[in-house]
């Protein structure tokens, strides 16, 4: 086990972490099924890369095509993918949040997730097509060296303060009696609506918030594999993220990082152990494997175990009057 | 000009294609309140049955009648070992979406160790070329039009004049009305899977002969056009989904013939999105996307 190996798992680790905090505000607490998720992670990591790269007329970048190129400084990429993040909900939000049931969300979401990857890959003097963007400076990299291993923990770190920032911020949203208006929202929604919430405000909002958080997810990870491509954010890496937030447990933060060490990160080092095993099986059976794998986990914690390894606390007012069960 | 006649054509073969398979997709929803989202592949995995069918050398048009049988008892499996225990337990429609978008993606992998990566066609499977003008199709592909034309009719005589299909209809507006009427709405709900299987493995046959190749992957393309057309038509109405066929047939062949086709599930998705903003309950709605949940 080498630091580069070490490094690599650690910042996966903290990119999945920090995509399950935000669908799990979307998810778990708030009930919207996001299953384009992955889109705002790409949308997040595409603004990073151009905005970090230079323009595709420059040298050593002259075999790919792609609009932007602003060279910017660490950290202004991960900020911009953050902001993309958040842009790309507002209007998709609009669409999907205002009149629809949450089943026709759920496969609005899912159809723009296959849509919006068709049209990237095809699109190939957009963001150089199914070839992807490669070369992403990684951040600071003209200070440092990124092929240390100095460099290598720099990383983990800065994805550690990351993951700490995004996890005080959706703790705070979810204690908050704003969370307690999401979670109104989520088991009953008429009810919510007449004690005065507005919904469809809720839903955006927070909608909002998962996009900014998944952009930036996406540009951290960008900034450390140095590369993207439609084949990386292909909609069933969605489901990933839902088994992780169904196995940890929905509606609670400690479930949905539970969640990310136990399904993307598990699941990851697993392929990676069988593969190293090399058990005399055709090449692509493992993956395939993995990703029936991943269906019955959801079936199957769905069916069993439906609230998680870690159930979502009931939240109860110490003074609250005895009113028996449910 | 003549090109848009000709992709008027193309649109013919397109609408039957379409109209065979959201018209069991949206019946499925209509009755058995299931938003089954691997439709697609089951469609693709019939469509697989019904090539090596066609390997062994047996007609296309025989292997048709063999996805469509491997259709309906896939269907009607899944929906008995699976769909319907999760109903029973009292799972939300949404959660119900999460399990089948699951299924969908144990499908695929599950089938990709067996038939491969590489894209697939079957042999003779086009037949002379015919031409009248600018419109040029060939036998096979009149034959789809005729197939999707008979099947319409059976599902409207189906719907409108059989006992069962008066029970699909009671069932579908209200299940617990229909079971206190005496209509053994299990059994109805059977045969709904069985039936719309059937039309999802033609869908499947009749879709893989319509492109010049198939893979797994196909799937989820499908599975796009079909809500596209099952949505524009109001979700869980057939004749909605025969008329969305139509519409979605024609202007994605013509969005073809003027811009490029591997925008064609674009085009799809684009009027998806127009409807769910501009009528989301669709054109034909009496139990749409407005509708309340469950």
């Amino acid at each position: 086990m080498n630091s580069f190996y070490a490094a690599n798992l650690l910042v996966y680790a903290g990119v999945d972490i920090i995509a399950c905090l935000a669908l799990n505000l979307q998810f778990g607490v708030s009930g919207i099924v996001n299953f384009s998720f992955i889109v705002f992670q790409a949308v997040g990591a595409y603004t990073a890369a151009v905005l970090s790269m230079p323009p595709d007329t420059a040298f050593g970048y002259d075999f790919q095509f792609y609009f932007g190129g602003y060279h910017l400084a660490f950290p202004l990429p991960w900020i911009g993918g953050a902001i993309a993040g958040g842009l790309l909900a507002i209007p998709v939000g609009f669409v999907v949040l205002r009149k629809l049931r949450s089943d026709y969300q759920a496969i609005a979401l899912l159809v723009l997730s296959v849509i919006a990857n068709t049209v990237i890959t095809n699109a190939d003097k957009f963001l150089n097509g199914a070839a992807g963007l490669a070369l992403v400076p990684a951040p600071l990299s003209d200070q440092f060296d990124p092929n240390s291993n100095g460099y290598q923990f720099f990383y983990v770190g800065l994805t550690a303060v990351c993951v700490v920032v995004v996890l005080v911020l959706s703790s705070r949203l979810v204690d908050s009696p704003y969370g307690r208006s999401l979670r109104a929202m989520r088991e009953r929604e008429a009810a919510a609506i007449a004690i005065g919430k507005n919904p469809v405000q809720l839903k955006m909002t927070v909608f909002i918030v998962g996009g900014v958080i998944a952009g930036l997810s996406g540009a951290v990870l960008v900034g450390f594999i140095q590369f993207w491509a439609p084949s990386v954010w292909l909609y069933p890496e969605t489901i990933i993220l839902f088994a992780a937030i169904i196995v940890g447990g929905r509606g609670n933060n400690v479930g949905a990082i539970l969640g990310a060490l136990l399904v993307p990160v598990g699941f990851e080092e697993v392929t990676r152990l069988l593969t190293n095993a090399s058990i005399g099986l055709p090449p692509g059976v493992i993956p395939a494997m993995e990703w029936v794998a991943i269906g019955l986990l959801i079936i199957g914690f769905l069916w069993f175990r439906p609230d998680g390894v870690r159930p979502e606390q009931r939240h109860v007012f110490e003074d609250a009057p005895m009113l028996g069960d449910e | 000009m003549s090109l848009y006649v000709a992709a008027f054509g193309f649109g013919l073969v397109s609408m039957s294609v379409i109209a065979i398979a959201a018209v069991g997709f949206t019946m499925q929803f209509g009755i058995t309140n299931m938003i089954n989202l691997a439709y697609g592949e089951v469609m693709i995995s019939s469509a697989y049955v019904a090539y090596y069918l066609n390997r062994a050398g047996i007609s296309i048009w025989i292997g048709m009648i063999g996805g469509a049988l491997f259709g309906a008892v896939f269907s009607f499996l899944l929906n008995r070992i699976l769909y319907a225990p999760f109903q029973r337990k009292g799972t939300a429609p949404i959660g119900m979406v999460i399990v089948s978008l699951a299924v969908s993606l144990m499908i695929a992998n599950l089938l990709l160790p067996i038939v491969g990566y590489y894209n697939v066609s079957y042999q003779n499977s086009t037949g002379d070329v015919l031409r009248a003008g600018s419109i040029v199709l060939t036998t096979y592909q009149i034959g789809i039009i005729g197939v999707a034309i008979v099947l319409m009719l059976l599902v409207h005589s189906l719907l409108r004049y059989t006992r069962l299909g008066k029970a699909m209809r009671a069932t579908a507006a209200n299940p617990t009305l229909a079971r206190n009427c005496g209509i053994p709405t299990q059994r109805v709900i059977d045969a709904v899977w069985l039936i719309t299987g059937a039309l999802c493995g033609m869908a499947g046959v009749v879709a893989a002969m319509n492109s010049d190749s198939f893979a797994i992957a196909n799937g989820a393309a499908f599975l796009i056009t079909i809500l596209a057309a099952a949505v524009l038509g109001g979700a869980g109405q057939p004749y909605g989904a025969m008329i969305g066929a139509v519409l979605i047939g024609l202007i994605t062949e013509f969005s073809a013939a003027a811009w490029s086709p591997q925008y064609k599930e674009v085009v799809a998705f684009g009027i998806l999105v127009l409807v769910m903003v501009l009528r989301p309950q669709g054109l034909l709605a009496k139990r749409g996307a407005m509708a309340a949940a469950g």
